[in-house]
């Protein structure tokens, strides 16, 4: 590999890899209050690129039974991508309502909410094959609008291409991460969000809703979701219901590769899995997958706690 | 003086264990109310049922006449009741201004969306929170390591910090488990004048649980015992020293 072929990975890596951290940041979020897997997380990213693409298209799609149903309007693709992802965190509330809530009330073990969540999973990817059917989705090339496809930099005889979603793609996740940031160490409500996830029984004694921010904490991970779902369907085209499924191991990759619970491992750790993947030569890009969850499994053995989680010490 | 809090019967069971047994008894506005009896006693177990975070199993508890048995923790919070835990529950990776503030959460008006954009009631309010945070720290004497995180503090520190939290909710009442715990003779000293000023200044109704005697009948101005889940006594420290069912719970019937 030359410097140009590397650089050329490099920034396809780094692109990849900011949507997968956004991506797996939802599931940080829910487990660092819940200290449990949201399952769901895969169709809330399924479900948040098929809204993008409706609105942004103005039409539901071209197969299952809402085919050819046109939408009265169509709108831009930054408001699509904006209200998909909001619609998507309404998604997250719903699944929170229906997979999580009545389990906790009725006291049962965390440990089931990851079936009921994934039994949610399965019925939403369903629904969605149902209304739209498992035809391939693009986008539309001009759906950016009149932005050149692509930007190329010369080097010799060589070419680095770097395609605009891949721009769009990083701004964006920049920007997403930046807010939630803000959010997060910054706000009274991330202060709030922060003394729920330290301990939850504790903050309700100060007075904290903790229910409320429960709610709250689905809602940006959906959010998340259902961006990440946008932006690599934009990118790389919408495979059909199932496709958020393989984003939802991946993205479990990404959270366990960086710490369980970390909210910067998670940023590092889709960094990391964007990048093993982009390294993997274009001939055996089928395996990429596989790379990278080899990669996760030799940090593991090194770091079982992430690379940046801290370990836990068992109080006897 | 008026009753402010009002167990009655209360119970709660944990499979065939009566933690708590039919309890009842009244608290007096403005009084320092000690709870004691031995290992087991289920002192701690009656706090988590005054608070909500245990469901209660039969009987009712109120506070001022407001039915508290059966609402959401957040709720009782809110009215007024503020805790500290044996082991100490602090927000560990937050400062210490931080876990003052956390609890003035509940005071203010302006919601979701006026905190994200910081709105100008939004501000106003954060530096309200903020003063009061301060003043309540300075209280505590932990002004000067406001910004450090709680983690770091000494063990006596932190109990301190976990009663300025409490005190930061505006409680009417206070309820302590076990504050003197893994504390010195001189900081046990200290404590009592503490909470003494705390109720004096906050006009608060203190309900707290010590094992430690000197410190119980020098502080409190009435005394309830529990043993194996059941109210044996209940009186002024001295009414409490005679009674022959306290004696007999501590040391045994000849």
């Amino acid at each position: 590999m030359d410097a140009v072929q590397f650089l050329q990975n490099l920034l396809n890596g780094i692109s990849i890899g900011s949507v997968y951290a956004i991506f797996a940041l939802g599931y940080t979020l829910v487990f660092s209050i819940l200290g449990i897997i949201n399952f769901a997380h895969g169709a809330v990213f399924t479900l948040g690129a098929y809204l993008t693409y409706s609105l942004a298209v103005g039409q539901f799609g071209i197969g299952g039974i809402l085919a050819d149903l046109q939408i009265p309007f169509q709108l831009s693709f930054p408001l699509s991508l904006l209200i998909g992802a909001i619609l998507s965190g309404v998604a997250g509330v719903v699944v929170e309502r229906c997979a999580f809530r009545p389990l906790r009330f009725r006291g049962a073990d965390p440990l089931l909410a990851l079936v009921s969540s994934l039994g949610v999973a399965l019925v939403t990817v369903n629904v969605i094959q149902y209304l739209v059917g498992s035809e391939i989705y693009s986008f539309p090339s001009d759906v950016y609008g009149d932005i050149r496809p692509a930007f190329v930099l010369h080097f010799g005889e060589k070419l680095v291409v770097i395609r605009t979603v891949q721009i769009i793609i990083f701004a964006v996740s920049i920007v997403v991460l930046a807010l939630l940031g803000y959010l997060i160490s910054w706000t009274r409500i991330g202060k709030a969000l922060r003394a729920v996830a330290e301990n939850a029984s504790t903050a309700s004694l100060l007075g904290i809703n903790v229910d409320r921010f429960i709610l709250y904490t689905f809602f940006l991970s959906g959010f998340l979701g259902g961006m990440a779902g946008s932006l690599v369907g934009t990118s790389f085209g919408i495979a059909g219901p199932y496709f958020g499924v393989a984003y939802g191991l991946k993205g479990l990759a990404v959270i366990v590769m960086g710490g369980l619970g970390s909210i910067p491992g998670a940023v590092l750790g889709g960094m990391v899995i964007g990048l093993a993947e982009a390294f993997v030569p274009a001939d055996y890009s089928a395996y990429k997958e596989a790379v990278a969850f080899a990669f996760l499994f030799v940090v593991l053995l090194v770091r079982p706690q992430g690379l940046l989680g801290r370990s836990q010490i068992q109080k006897v | 003086m008026s009753v402010i809090l009002e167990a009655h019967r209360l119970s709660r069971s944990f499979g065939g264990l009566r933690a708590v047994n039919a309890v009842s008894f009244a608290v007096e506005e403005g009084e320092i109310f000690g709870l004691i009896g031995p290992n087991g006693a289920g002192k701690t177990t009656l706090f988590n049922l005054m608070t909500g975070l245990t469901p209660v199993s039969s009987g009712t508890f109120t506070f001022r006449g407001t039915q508290l048995t059966g609402l959401p923790p957040h709720r009782i919070a809110g009215l007024g009741i503020g805790r500290t835990f044996q082991n100490i529950r602090l927000f560990k990776g937050l400062s210490a201004l931080e876990n003052v503030k956390i609890s003035q959460h509940t005071r203010t008006v302006t919601g979701l969306f006026g905190g994200i954009i910081g709105s100008k009631t939004s501000r106003l309010e954060e530096i309200a929170v903020e003063e009061k945070g301060w003043e309540i720290l300075k209280l505590v004497g932990l002004a000067d390591r406001a910004t450090e995180i709680a983690a770091n503090f000494s063990y006596g520190e932190q109990r301190r910090l976990e009663i300025a939290r409490a005190l930061a909710l505006d409680p009417k009442v206070l309820l302590l488990d076990e504050p003197a715990a893994g504390m010195n003779a001189a900081e046990k000293q200290s404590l009592t004048a503490f909470i003494r000023e705390v109720r004096d200044l906050y006009n608060l109704t203190v309900v707290l649980i010590e094992h430690h005697v000197p410190l119980v009948m020098g502080l409190c101005d009435r005394i309830a015992v529990l043993n194996f889940g059941e109210l044996i006594a209940v009186g002024s420290p001295e009414e409490v020293q005679k009674n022959p069912a306290v004696i007999e719970a501590y040391l045994g019937a000849e």
